[in-house]
Parts: structure tokens; C-alpha cells; sequence
């Protein structure tokens, strides 16, 4: 293979792959999407309803069984009213009975009374059958019929007023045939009474009964239909929080189902895929706008470094045309070489810069990362020259490798170098270091400065984005902003340490590779 | 100036230019001393009082302006002609402040530098036969 062929067969993968993972990213969003809408629909909307309803259905229940309670305390009462109302009648008619066997007197009294206590139980025969049943009715009349029929003949005895033996001892018997009745009403009535007004206060008791039972198995119940209704909006709410941190570590993959059944929630997930697409495609907008301004800075130091050879080519081939006739074959070939060398020198100078700027997709492989930061530096080199400023660097031998996006991680160090560079002053040096990790498995990369350092207050906004310290012109506040993302990304960090006047730190660790270590011309040449 | 001709030093450190320029100044009368390690020039400037240098001004350790700082002290008649890049017109004011004679932007041809120093050789009052880059250049 020949250079050219090589040179443009991996940018031609590149173009796929940049476009594979674009369809990749919508087609695992659309994956999600469906899984998401596959489940039983239960919305949170249902679940208040349903309880609420159940709510609503278990006091109707309530409140029924109260009225008609309260129905039956108010027959009760009426009741008792009405055998009271009774029950005073019969006992006056017993005290006039009473007063006659006595004195003689108040016979009709006692009759009237009789017949208001008769007409009592028959005005309301109908309400206190309803309430005692043709049974327990049936003792309050037989008496009652006799004890009125014993007065009337009392009452007829006396308007005979024939006094005689026969008629003494008929009254007689009719006075102990009287008093045996009208105990007999009395304690009848009472009885009635006393059951009638246990049974009241039974009543009364079942229904303060069921109020507080009740209300303690509402208050149960709400309790526990809050609590689930609580525990599964809060449940959604920090599984959401969860999401939103991840996403704002860098972690763009789309939201998949957690749960068995949709709802609410789940279109807030489809939402939030579909801002995730937006985020993603943004944010590789950003980064390449960004890195098309750190290109635009490195321009200026390639723009310069290209006039050395350019002013060799020059010179030489003026020389060559001034001289042609005078020089040997053997000068004239070595010019010719020399304008060649130049020619090739030029080239490099500017493929490096060209092979970053391209635009590619997020590409993974694993990375050699000596050899990652060696062209990194290459790449500033000329920004470096510019400013008169050293660079030193060093690597720990055999570092694991790491598995990223070459593009990207060359975009956050040259940031940080292009930075040390700003940082620095005419004629300081700079050092970038790689070496392993404090923590296991992860390796540091350490460019560090010798400038101003970082004043404290500003300490904890230098990775917002658009905050920028440079002039205004200078800078867009955006790179270590982008950086802080590309690494997060990556599965790493970005941490700064500075004290003013003392130069500042910059950290970057990287996660290693932990895959078996691909073949990287197998990506190239599939 | 006991003989014909000028005393020319050219410090660069890209080696083709002074591989280039020496025939090309040579040939229109000067002497010429080339070299590509700044240090080196300035040791040899202390030594010997040049009439014209000719120094790139962007190159490690020792940069142009310091040679220019270094020769003015020593021989103010001396000319120094300043190489530079595009892009660094400031430096190039702040050289002409310095004192130096004039300046040249890279990339030059040979004519370009062969003119300059025809018009440092006339200030000097010593002017030189230009007449063949003259022809050339039309």
C-alpha cells in the first residue's frame, strides 16, 4: 500500500463509523422506546383515583350504616315515649283505682285514664307492632281489655248500688282480680321498658362502635394508600435524580424499563430519551466546535513554523534557477532533494493538524497513551516554539493501555497544554507526566505549569462552562468544560490543584483497559 | 574595511539558508561567514567586527534580539538585517527600535536580502556592483 491509499482508506471508515454510531444511538433509543410502551399501562393517575374511590366507597358504607342506626335509636325512643306515655296512664289509673277501694272515690277517673292508655296503644298499634311483633304485643292487650272490662263492671256495680252480700264479694274479687291485672300492665310495661332501653343503649353503643372503628380503619387505610402512592412517586423521583446525575456525568445511554407496568413516569423516560438524543448530538457539536478553535490556535504556530521550510524551497530554487548553467549535475540534484525534503517537511508539519481537525464520530479502540500524548505535543509543538516555552515529558514504562476515543482524548490534553502555554511566561516550561493512578486500575496524566496558578475563589468555577479568566477575544470559557465531558465519558476525571503563584496541576485519570487488547489494525482494515 | 567587498555574518538555524545564501552573497562581492548555533555567531562576533549581520530572530536559547542587543554594543557602525516570520510584525518594530538596520520576512528570495544589504553597503559608503542581481531580478 502506498501512502495516499492508506491515508484515505481510514477516513472513509471513519465517515461510517461516525455514522454507524449516530444510527446506533437512535436505533438503542428506539429500542428503548419500545420496551418502555411494551408494559401494562397502571398510571399514578389510576392508582389516586382507585384509592380515592375506595375512600370515598367505604364511607358511603360508613354513613349509611350510621343513619339507618340512627333510624333505630329514633323508633327506639319514639317507642319508649309511647309505652312511657302509657305506662302513666296505667299508673293512674291504678292510683284512682286505688283511691276507690280506699275512699270510694275517683272510679270514672281510673276508667278515663283506662281509655286514654287504650287509646295510646291503639293510635300507635301500628308503630309498636312493627317494633315488638304480634308476640311480644300480645301481653300489654289481654290485660289491658281485662283490667278495663273488671273497671266497667266496677263502675256498673256501683250504679246498681244495691249493697248486699253478693255484690261485697263481687267487688272483692273484682279488686283482687284488678290489682293481679294491673301489676300485671305495670310490670309488663316496665319490662318493656327496661328491654326496650337496653336495647337503645345497645344501639347507641354499636354505633359509637362503628365510628371509631371506623375512622381508625380510614385512617389505616389512607395511611397506607399514602404510603404507597408516597413510595412510588418518591421511588420514581430519585430513580429520576439517579438518571439525571448520570446523564449530567456525560453517560448519554438512553433510559430503559426498571418496572413492570407504565406509567406517568414513563413518558417523562421517553422524554427524557429524546432530549438525550438532542444532548448527545449537541454536544459532539460542541466538542467540534471546539476543537475547530483550538485547530484555529494551533494555525497560527503552524502558519509560522510552515515559513522555514517554505523559505528553504524558495531560496534553493531561486538559487537553482539563478545558477543552472554554472552548478554540476551533483548540485543540482542536491537542491532539487533539498526542495523535495522541504516539500515533505511542510507536509508533516501540517497532516498532524489535519488528521486532528478532521471530523470524525466518537470512535473506541484502545490507546497506547505514551504514544497519544507524544502526538499531542507534536501537535502544539509549534504553539510551544512560538511562546519560547520547554516542554518536558515523561512516561512510566509500560503503562496500561486505555480504551477511549483518540480524537477526543488528544482534544482534552492539547486544551490543557494550549492552557499551560497560557499560563506561562516567555521562557518557562511546562511538564506532562503519565504514570499510574493512586487509585488501582486507573492512570494519571499530570500536565502542570509553572505560571500565576489559579487564584482559590476561582478555584471551583473553572470547570463551568463560559467562565474563562483570559481576555475577552481569547477565550470561549468552553474548554475545560468540554474536557470535564469528554473524560467523564471516558470514565475518568479531571481534577486541578493550584495555590497562587505556585503554578497549577491538572490531573487526568483514566480508567485502564481491562478487554484483552484488540488488534488495532483489525478495526482499520475490516 | 581594509579590501573590496563586506564582512557579512548570517546566523540561522535552519542549515539550507545559509547553504543558499552564502554563494548567492558571494557573489555579489561579500565575505561571508555562516552559521547555524547562535552561540557560536556570537563568539565569533566578539572576535571580529562585521559590517553587516544577518540573523533569524526565532531560534532556541539565543534569539535574534539578543544577537542584535550584543552587536549594537559592540560596533554600532555594524548593520544588522533581521530575519522574521510572518506574524511577528511586532517583533519586528521592536527590533527597528533596537537599532537594527532593517528587516526581511520569510519566506525571501535571494535578491530580496541582496537588495537590502546593497542599501546597508551604500549607508555604510563602501556601495557594491549589483549590476549582475540587478539583471538577474528584471
Amino acid at each position: 500500500m502506498n501512502p495516499k491509499e492508506s491515508s484515505s482508506a481510514p477516513e472513509a471508515q471513519e465517515e461510517q463509523g461516525a455514522l454507524g454510531d449516530r444510527y446506533e444511538r437512535i436505533k438503542a433509543a428506539e429500542q428503548a422506546r419500545k420496551a418502555l410502551l411494551a408494559r401494562r399501562h397502571y398510571s399514578l393517575r389510576l392508582q389516586i383515583y382507585l384509592g380515592f374511590f375506595l375512600v370515598l366507597l367505604f364511607a358511603a358504607g360508613i354513613a349509611t350504616a350510621l343513619v339507618l342506626t340512627m333510624y333505630q335509636v329514633e323508633d327506639k325512643l319514639r317507642f319508649l315515649e309511647i309505652v312511657n306515655d302509657f305506662m302513666i296512664e296505667i299508673q293512674q289509673a291504678r292510683r284512682f283505682e286505688k283511691n276507690y277501694f280506699l275512699y270510694g272515690t275517683n272510679l270514672s277517673d281510673a276508667l278515663e285514664n283506662v281509655y286514654k292508655a287504650r287509646e295510646i296503644s291503639n293510635r300507635n298499634a301500628e308503630e309498636l307492632n312493627a317494633i315488638l311483633g304480634k308476640r311480644s304485643m300480645s301481653p300489654i292487650f289481654p290485660n289491658l281489655e281485662q283490667y278495663e272490662s273488671l273497671l266497667e263492671e266496677l263502675v256498673a256495680l256501683k250504679r246498681e248500688d244495691q249493697p248486699g252480700p253478693r255484690h261485697a264479694r263481687r267487688k272483692k274479687e273484682i279488686e283482687v282480680a284488678l290489682r293481679k291485672h294491673g301489676q300485671k300492665l305495670v310490670s309488663v310495661a316496665q319490662d318493656l321498658i327496661a328491654r326496650e332501653k337496653a336495647a337503645l343503649s345497645k344501639t347507641i353503643l354499636r354505633s359509637r362502635n362503628v365510628h371509631i372503628y371506623a375512622l381508625f380503619f380510614l385512617l389505616i387505610f389512607m395511611a397506607a394508600n399514602a404510603y404507597l402512592l408516597g413510595s412510588r412517586i418518591l421511588g420514581n423521583i430519585n430513580r429520576f435524580m439517579k438518571y439525571a446525575s448520570r446523564i449530567a456525568a456525560g453517560d448519554f445511554s438512553p433510559i430503559t424499563p426498571a418496572r413492570s407496568f407504565r406509567d406517568e413516569f414513563t413518558d417523562l423516560a421517553l422524554a427524557i430519551n429524546q432530549m438525550l438524543l438532542e444532548l448527545e448530538r449537541r454536544e459532539a457539536v460542541l466538542i467540534q466546535s471546539h476543537k475547530m478553535r483550538a485547530v484555529g490556535t494551533l494555525t497560527a504556530g503552524v502558519a509560522h513554523e510552515l515559513n522555514n521550510p517554505l523559505n528553504n524551497i524558495t531560496l534553493t530554487a531561486h538559487m537553482l534557477l539563478e545558477d543552472y548553467e554554472t552548478l554540476t549535475d551533483e548540485e543540482r540534484k542536491e537542491m532539487v532533494e533539498d526542495v523535495v525534503k522541504e516539500a515533505d517537511r511542510s507536509r508533516d508539519i501540517i497532516s498532524n493538524l489535519l488528521d486532528f481537525a478532521r471530523e470524525s464520530g466518537a470512535q473506541v479502540e484502545t490507546l497506547d497513551l505514551k504514544e497519544l500524548l507524544e502526538d499531542t505535543i507534536a501537535l502544539a509543538s509549534n504553539q510551544i516554539k512560538l511562546s519560547g516555552i520547554k516542554i518536558e515529558f515523561k512516561a512510566t514504562d509500560h503503562l496500561p493501555r486505555i480504551h477511549g476515543d483518540s480524537q477526543q482524548l488528544r482534544q482534552v490534553f492539547l486544551n490543557l497544554i494550549l492552557n499551560a502555554i497560557d499560563a506561562s511566561e516567555k521562557g518557562g516550561k511546562i511538564q506532562v507526566l503519565a504514570l499510574p493512578a493512586d487509585e488501582p486500575n486507573y492512570v494519571a496524566v499530570k500536565v502542570i505549569d509553572f505560571g500565576k496558578g489559579i487564584p482559590e475563589y476561582v478555584l471551583g468555577s473553572i470547570f463551568d462552562p463560559f467562565f474563562t479568566t483570559k481576555a475577552k477575544g481569547k477565550g470561549t470559557g468552553l474548554g475545560l468544560s468540554v474536557s470535564q465531558g469528554i473524560i467523564a465519558k471516558h470514565g475518568g476525571k479531571i481534577r486541578v490543584h493550584s495555590r497562587e503563584g505556585m503554578g497549577a496541576t491538572f490531573t487526568v485519570t483514566l480508567p485502564v483497559t481491562t478487554l484483552p487488547a484488540e488488534m488495532p489494525g483489525n478495526e482499520r482494515t475490516a | 574595511m581594509s579590501e573590496e567587498g563586506l564582512d557579512v555574518l548570517l546566523v540561522d538555524d535552519e542549515a539550507i539558508v545559509g547553504k543558499r545564501l552564502k554563494p548567492a552573497l558571494t557573489k555579489i562581492g561579500c565575505r561571508v561567514e555562516v552559521f547555524e548555533d547562535p552561540r557560536e555567531a556570537l563568539e565569533r562576533i566578539h572576535q571580529k567586527t562585521f559590517d553587516i549581520v544577518v540573523t533569524d530572530i526565532r531560534m532556541d536559547e539565543i534569539d535574534g534580539m539578543q544577537i542584535l542587543e550584543e552587536v549594537r554594543e559592540k560596533s554600532p557602525r555594524t548593520k544588522v538585517i533581521m530575519i522574521t516570520g510572518y506574524a511577528m510584525m511586532a517583533v519586528a518594530r521592536e527590533a527597528m527600535e533596537k537599532g537594527a538596520f532593517d528587516f526581511i520576512s520569510k519566506p525571501f528570495k535571494p535578491d530580496d536580502l541582496r537588495k537590502v544589504i546593497a542599501r546597508a553597503a551604500e549607508a555604510l559608503g563602501s556601495p557594491l556592483d549589483f549590476g549582475f542581481a540587478e539583471t538577474k531580478a528584471s
